[in-house]
């Protein structure tokens, strides 16, 4: 964040919100004292433009704004490295999940957008199928996101190898999923807790 | 003999698509170990990371669905894919201590969560199956062959949820595979993260992640890599093309499902192990060992 001007006042501090990031991950964001380790053993950190650490201070300082309208968030693995080694229990990647799943339901601002792509595809599969079905979850990436060629040259090689199925069978016990989606919508809709 | 061992079993999708070498080799090799392993019918799928990247409540509830499914099939619940084993194991972590969000889950799924004890192949075979009795079962040991161990992020972390081996320095699929007579190598990446499934979105990230796995394990010197999870295969085999093209680096480094190699060693035929769905294949490396 060299040369950035940081705007720090009340109005900018929504502190509100970090205490919804905690609510939802159960864990503390003020535990952090900036050791720096999540970000060493980072896979992704050169692929984020603010590493975890960093994601850590701009929530401490209610500068969460920063965060969504970034790709950081959306480039976590959820590999747990950051969990499993803070030496003072910040559970990081319970954070990224609370991050992603405010910036989703707020539609968020964040520029990513083929990782928020494949994910409503892979849970639309779930509710539709009641298991992934490979071919198309890949396919109607491929349409949605623009790339048409992407991967041209591994269908054959999966599909000849029996690794890709053309059709797929509903589960026969589908409405019990179907049921599932429709109370947590009914949840979400008559509390703003979930 | 101990006493017959049997389990209720969880695929998970990959097993049944691009994963499928995996279930028909785990499959192969509890008939020859004579575990008994009964498929869960019509569970669902986990909800995986995109699930729980943006909707917990959700992803605890898939998971509990197919945890109140599996009940109804006797024996611990078997596990084969690291990630859904993770999954299944963090909902029943996040359960235990929290009566709200139990709540919450029951109502979502209409029904309690029993109690199921959730265990991955690994665990079975090192622990309840045991060390020395698959060494026993060992008919073709695979000695000379070198393998490196690949754990990948969700078989030992976040401590509190696998409880599989220690977090930071594993040794149980060495111990496994030990069981064989193969070699194993020391190498440098085989808790690191192969970019998951950044397969659909991003593949650029896991050209580089999955390819910095298969240079460390080329430089350890191993003959192949052994996965446990359907997700670290599909990105160290099936991109491994796409990475020695981006790198300019020729592997040629097969990629076994820690099942085919107990199972060829247990004495089941090479012919009934999927090694002809691999993109890389293993035949030329098994041929040179003597182990075809």
């Amino acid at each position: 964040m060299k040369n950035t001007k940081m705007t720090l006042s009340t109005e900018t501090m929504n502190l509100d919100f970090v205490r919804k990031v905690e609510a939802l991950s159960g864990s503390s964001v003020r535990r952090c004292f900036q050791c720096g380790k999540c970000t060493a053993g980072c896979p992704m950190r050169s692929f984020m433009e603010h590493p975890p650490n960093r994601i850590m201070r701009l929530l401490q300082l209610g500068q969460w704004e920063r965060i969504l309208a970034g790709r950081s968030i959306w480039y976590c693995a959820s590999c747990e490295t950051c969990s499993t080694r803070c030496p003072n229990k910040v559970d990081l990647a319970a954070i990224m999940d609370a991050l992603r799943k405010l910036s989703w339901d707020a539609n968020g601002p964040s520029k990513e957008s083929y990782v928020q792509l494949a994910n409503r595809l892979f849970i639309e599969n779930i509710k539709t199928y009641g298991r992934q079905y490979e071919m198309r979850l890949g396919a109607v990436f491929n349409v949605k996101s623009g790339q048409f060629l992407k991967d041209l040259l591994l269908g054959p090689k999966l599909l000849s190898r029996g690794k890709l199925k053309m059709f797929h069978s509903k589960n026969k016990n589908i409405t019990e999923i179907e049921n599932i989606f429709n109370r947590i919508e009914e949840m979400r809709k008559n509390s703003s807790k979930f | 003999m101990k006493n017959i061992l049997t389990y209720s079993y969880y695929p998970g999708c990959s097993l049944h698509a691009s994963g499928k070498e995996y279930d028909i080799s785990t499959r192969g090799l509890f008939k020859a170990l004579k575990i008994g392993l009964k498929e869960v019918p019509d569970w669902f799928c986990c909800g995986a990371t995109p699930a729980h990247n943006v909707d917990e409540l959700l992803s605890l509830s898939l998971c509990a669905k197919n945890l109140s499914l599996a009940a109804e099939v006797k024996g611990d619940l078997a596990v084969a894919c690291a990630a859904c084993f993770s999954r299944l194991k963090t909902t029943q972590h996040r359960l235990a201590d929290n009566p709200e969000k139990r709540k919450q889950v029951e109502h979502a799924i209409a029904g309690s969560v029993p109690e199921k004890k959730v265990k991955h192949l690994l665990e079975i075979l090192a622990k309840d199956y045991g060390l020395e009795q698959l060494r026993e079962a060992v008919t073709k040991p695979l000695s000379g062959l070198k393998v490196a161990c690949y754990y990948g992020c969700l078989l030992t972390r976040p401590p509190e949820v696998p409880e599989l081996d220690c977090t930071e320095a594993p040794t149980i699929m060495e111990r496994v595979i030990g069981a064989t007579g193969a070699e194993t190598v020391a190498w440098s990446h085989r808790l690191e993260c192969c970019g998951a499934n950044f397969t659909l979105s991003r593949p650029g990230v896991v050209l580089k992640l999955s390819g910095d796995i298969l240079a460390s394990a080329k430089a350890a010197g191993a003959d192949c890599l052994m996965v446990a999870c359907p997700l670290c295969h599909g990105n160290l085999d099936i991109r491994q093309a796409e990475i020695e093209e981006a790198t300019g680096i020729r592997y040629n480094m097969p990629v076994f499902y820690m099942t085919q190699l107990l199972a060829l060693a247990a004495g089941v035929p090479a012919a009934k192990l999927g090694f002809d769905s691999m993109i890389v294949s293993p035949l030329p490396l098994l041929k040179e060992k003597n182990l075809l």
